[in-house]
């Protein structure tokens, strides 16, 4: 029932209810993506593993948005859209509901690949190709949200695009610091790599002057 | 105290009505005491890395002396900058005196500095997953002219109106609006620069702490050697 009106935005959580159903958003999205997670972890073939993915995965989309959410609240409101900052926050909480239900729903497909066997580098795309598909149901459902909003008053958009880049931006990294994910054969299990506390786009940089041949 | 900033960025201090009026009624105190926080709270973020890189006294003095500068940083702008925004006022014949003026400035700066507040929490997480001097340079400077753009587009809306001349012509307004548009920019170029002369917030970790660094180079060309550092190989 909650997962049907979460994904159709409606009863407690369509557009425009009076309030947010926070209790029932929070444990729809921890439930959901701790389950994505537990099956991302079984590649591995280790419990310690399917344990730390599984509470890695809300752990690194859930801190994401706790990390921008302040900076959410001050845009909006310095962008004169602070009467409506309820309104915006419902579609942010729902749609990262969205995004669990989705990375749940892709789970099965992620355990189906694993079971085909798959390298290390097959199960890695696959739960790639789940986060982008679930961040694009995510994005579904915010821009139901937000499409009201916007109509109402296009300086919605900066803020909606400011919320997008700034969450990609940390949740890239938050993903680099929380390695491994899946479990590389190579390497004994532990719940953060020695060398989490690195940056991910200096590293990326760093890659593409290798590949360049700098 | 978050409620007078609250109120602020909800535009209750800024009714165009009101500033048409002349009038500008912010908390002064409130406000202020405001932005030393958040500034404070920001420049806690940017002294971390030093912390984490140079652990110790030079670490800890430089967390402090970001924590103080930060604020300064705007308060020092906002002092240089101020005498050319009342002339322009004055010129339009606005009905905004100096005081007013000079609280309307304090307002675009509390603005600027609840949005750098904001962003502390991502720079700080920035911080403590990475060593790359560089990056969080050029993290910080992207925060800065993010929050300096918000900061100063509060201004662009709330100024126009109030310094519209009474009765002014249409090439009159869109004389004052050019003039304004040219302030913006004075604005912009020192706040970059005196950000480069009250440097080091962050805090080179090959280097000792000192509060101040010797005055050389300016800070387009610090900007792109970061880039470069970062990017660039």
């Amino acid at each position: 029932m909650i997962v049907s009106e979460v994904l159709r935005s409606q009863g407690r959580f369509s557009v425009g209810a009076p309030r947010i159903p926070w209790l029932a958003l929070v444990a729809t999205f921890t439930a959901a993506t701790l389950v994505y997670g537990l099956v991302m972890g079984t590649w591995s073939g280790r419990s310690t593993q399917v344990l730390y993915s599984g509470l890695k995965a809300p752990l690194l989309l859930g801190g994401t948005t706790l990390i921008c959410l302040p900076n959410f609240y001050v845009l909006g409101a310095a962008l004169g859209l602070r009467d409506d900052l309820e309104a915006a926050l419902r579609g942010i909480v729902t749609a990262q509901a969205t995004v669990g239900l989705a990375l749940a729903a892709a789970a099965p497909l992620t355990g189906f690949v694993y079971l085909s066997g798959c390298g290390y580098a097959g199960a890695t795309l696959s739960n790639g190709v789940a986060f982008l598909a679930a961040t694009l149901a995510g994005q579904w459902t915010l821009a139901r949200h937000y499409r009201p909003l916007i109509e109402g008053n296009p300086r919605h958009r900066v803020a909606l695009v400011a919320w997008v880049m700034l969450y990609q931006f940390v949740a890239i990294q938050l993903a680099w610091s929380l390695r491994p994910f899946i479990g590389d054969p190579g390497v004994a299990t532990t719940f953060l790599r020695p060398e989490s506390w690195t940056n991910a786009y200096v590293d990326a940089a760093e890659a593409m002057r290798l590949v360049l041949g700098r | 105290m978050f409620g007078s900033i609250d109120s602020l960025l909800r535009g209750r201090y800024t009714d165009p009505d009101r500033l048409r009026e002349g009038r500008v009624e912010l908390p002064i105190v409130s406000l202020t005491c405001t932005c030393l926080l958040l500034g404070g709270l920001y420049g806690a973020s940017m002294g971390l890395y030093s912390a984490l890189a140079r652990p110790g006294m030079d670490g800890g003095m430089q967390v402090i002396a970001s924590v103080i500068k930060v604020p300064l940083l705007f308060l020092a702008t906002l002092m240089v900058t101020f005498p050319s925004l009342y002339v322009v006022s004055a010129l339009a014949r606005s009905r905004l005196r100096g005081p007013e003026i000079l609280r309307l400035l304090l307002a675009a700066i509390a603005v600027n500095l609840a949005l750098l507040a904001s962003l502390a929490p991502v720079a700080a997480f920035f911080t403590l997953s990475t060593d790359s001097y560089p990056f969080i340079k050029l993290l910080h400077i992207l925060f800065f002219v993010a929050s300096g753009a918000v900061g100063l587009n509060f201004l662009r809306r709330t100024l126009p109106g109030v310094l519209e001349p009474a009765g002014g012509t249409e090439v009159q307004v869109d004389r004052t609006g050019a003039v304004f548009r040219v302030w913006i920019g004075i604005y912009g170029v020192v706040g970059a620069q005196m950000g480069w002369i009250m440097r080091p917030f962050v805090g080179d970790p090959d280097q000792s702490f000192s509060w101040f660094r010797p005055r050389d180079s300016n800070f387009v060309m610090a900007f792109f050697e970061a880039l470069t550092g970062t990017f660039g190989g």
